[in-house]
């Protein structure tokens, strides 16, 4: 269990978060969702201690993460950045490979090389393993990427914005996959997302920033609501429900007659 | 499928082992051509004979001077490659942004505070624990504030190298101007070595000190691996960040100071040699490049000095190390500038 106890973070004078506090539930999808500039990120930066905060404490599993040596939280958490510009040209392969470098300092044993297998056979990369990353399409890059992370073996996922530069297709199967890691390995993941539509969909909770703050958390069927929303985005949501699930709509439904 | 992979990873082992072995054997040729070049060469020109006593006493000194090459193409080439790694970028090395200044300036300062006959410049082990003292305390504050605030934007950072090595140039060349002539003639001395006048009894102590740093970066090679992925992917792997760039300046900072202090400043070696390196190995692995990039630049500058001495001299050899860097700078710039 990661929880998160009166957190602050500021550039400057600029409070990114503001006395943030909650716990994270344990095997399930927890959607962070909020305008930009919200603290999201950052919040997911603190929480997986890439970026330092100003007060408050994090625990993970009872621990606090300032007391954790490096490798330790590394075996713990694992966060994906959305930008996946590398420096160097590596094989698929070689990128899940990285993953096993908080157990093994990159020394890999029998255990390491059956973890990458699984990773990359559980993100079905097996044909395209010896690849460079950056030849791969966009959906396959994050794919890798995932694998990596996978074979980092932790029990908490933290995704910043995963569905970036990704088209409709290749989204779906980003939040299949999600789903997947809490269903088939039971790991606790944290996404941000921008596309609600998305969080209402694949997510089982959802926490909602706004200016650094907390607005609400809760399950998804208590936080997609007209109300709730429109405070947070500050736009006025028209939200149906299409099969039992609900959809948001964001475009005034005269606009196109005003244009025309 | 499996089996498959394993066959190309074991063939570019074998590939990488055959490469070095290739590397070796050029630098072998190089040193006999380097050997030949001082000494049969040098006779014919002069239509003397070759005796046996003669060839004794230059090798006598032909071998620390090779000895003094290897040293420093070494070290140039592994501080270059992990200062490469730490900013993320393959354009720039150490002495690009003005650490060989920072070398001039601490010994300018030595002399001029406590004058040419002070022991802190004479004794070679205070002198270099005080400039490497210096070095690492300027590149420390100057590149630790940099990298840490302004992440890979090479722009400022190669700005900022050009105005720190400009002001600690020209205030040295201030001080050596109202210096007394003799302690100029140290500072000149001491500061003014090149591949041909290299300052051959620093040796002792700058092998030693290379083999360290060496041996320091080479143990830590899969930290490197980790780290080229960059400050996101290798904090999330669980490598301290901050501490391992403070701790690759500190290292840099050594390396550069003992390598110029003993052969003077070769800006282009370390940006040549691990680029071609890379170009050869094609690898991501620190390892590997580490060991090629000091083979290649071992052979680049034996293979350089011994074309140099046959041609007696008429080209310095830092001229061509520096031209075929510069346009191969220019190359890199134009094809990273294509594929952005």
């Amino acid at each position: 269990m990661i929880e998160i106890k009166n957190i602050t973070q500021a550039y400057g004078r600029n409070k990114v978060l503001d006395d943030v506090s909650f716990a994270i539930h344990d095997s399930a999808v927890t959607a962070l969702i909020g305008a930009n500039g919200a603290g999201k990120s950052t919040l997911l930066g603190v929480i997986t201690r890439l970026i330092p905060y100003i007060s408050g404490e994090v625990y993970i599993d009872e621990h606090e993460i300032k007391s954790m040596k490096t490798k330790e939280v590394a075996k713990k958490v694992a966060i994906l950045k959305q930008t996946h510009h590398l420096g160097v040209r590596v094989a698929v392969q070689d990128l899940v490979e990285f993953g096993r470098f908080p157990h093994c300092g990159g020394r890999l044993m029998d255990i390491d090389r059956q973890k990458v297998e699984e990773s990359i056979s559980f993100m079905d990369l097996d044909n395209i393993r010896d690849r460079y990353i950056d030849e791969l399409s966009g959906g396959q890059r994050q794919r890798a990427f995932i694998a990596m992370i996978l074979a980092q073996d932790t029990p908490y996922i933290f995704l910043d914005e995963p569905l970036n530069n990704l088209d409709i297709r290749y989204s779906v199967e980003m939040m299949k996959i999600v789903r997947s890691l809490v269903q088939d390995l039971h790991k606790t993941v944290i996404v941000v997302l921008h596309d609600i539509n998305f969080a209402a969909a694949y997510a089982d909770y959802v926490v909602t920033m706004q200016d650094g703050k907390i607005v609400s958390h809760g399950k998804v069927d208590e936080i997609i609501t007209k109300n709730k929303l429109d405070g947070i985005f500050d736009y006025d949501f028209n939200i149906i429900e299409h099969q039992g699930r609900k959809v948001c709509l964001y475009f005034d439904s005269n606009e196109k007659d005003s244009l025309a | 499928m499996v089996s498959n992979h394993n066959v190309r990873r074991s063939g570019s082992k074998k590939m990488c082992a055959l490469l070095f072995c290739a590397l070796l054997i050029a630098i072998a040729l190089s040193v006999l051509l380097y050997i030949y070049s001082r000494t049969y060469a040098k006779a014919n020109r002069i239509g003397l004979q070759l005796t046996k006593n003669a060839f004794n006493s230059i090798m006598y000194r032909t071998l620390p001077h090779l000895l003094g090459m290897s040293v420093s193409a070494i070290i140039i080439a592994v501080v270059s490659l992990s200062f490469q790694t730490i900013t993320g970028s393959r354009l720039l090395v150490p002495s690009m942004i003005g650490f060989d200044s920072v070398f001039v300036f601490a010994q300018t300062v030595i002399v001029f505070i406590l004058g040419a006959e002070s022991k802190l410049f004479v004794n070679p082990y205070v002198n270099y624990s005080i400039t490497a003292g210096a070095m690492i305390a300027i590149s420390m504050c100057m590149y630790g504030m940099v990298l840490r605030k302004r992440r890979n934007n090479i722009v400022f950072l190669l700005m900022l190298g050009i105005i720190l090595s400009g002001i600690l140039r020209s205030s040295a060349s201030y001080l050596q101007v109202i210096m007394d002539a003799n302690s100029y003639n140290q500072v000149r001395a001491a500061t003014a070595v090149t591949v041909n006048n290299m300052n051959v009894g620093s040796i002792y102590l700058v092998a030693p000190i290379m083999l360290v740093v060496v041996a320091i970066v080479i143990c830590r090679h899969r930290t490197y691996d980790v780290l080229s992925l960059g400050v996101a992917n290798a904090k999330n792997l669980g490598v301290a960040y901050e501490r391992e760039v403070n701790f690759n300046l500190f290292l840099i900072a050594i390396g550069m100071s003992v390598s110029t202090a003993l052969i003077g400043s070769l800006t282009f070696l370390g940006l040549l040699a691990v680029n071609i390196a890379r170009e050869i190995f094609k690898t991501h692995k620190h390892l590997i490049i580490f060991i090629g990039s000091s083979l290649v630049a071992v052979f680049a500058l034996i293979f350089g000095q011994a074309v140099t001495e046959l041609l007696q001299g008429a080209v310095p050899l830092t001229v061509i190390i520096d031209f075929i860097g510069c346009a191969y700078m220019f190359y890199l710039i134009l094809k990273v500038n294509k594929k952005s």
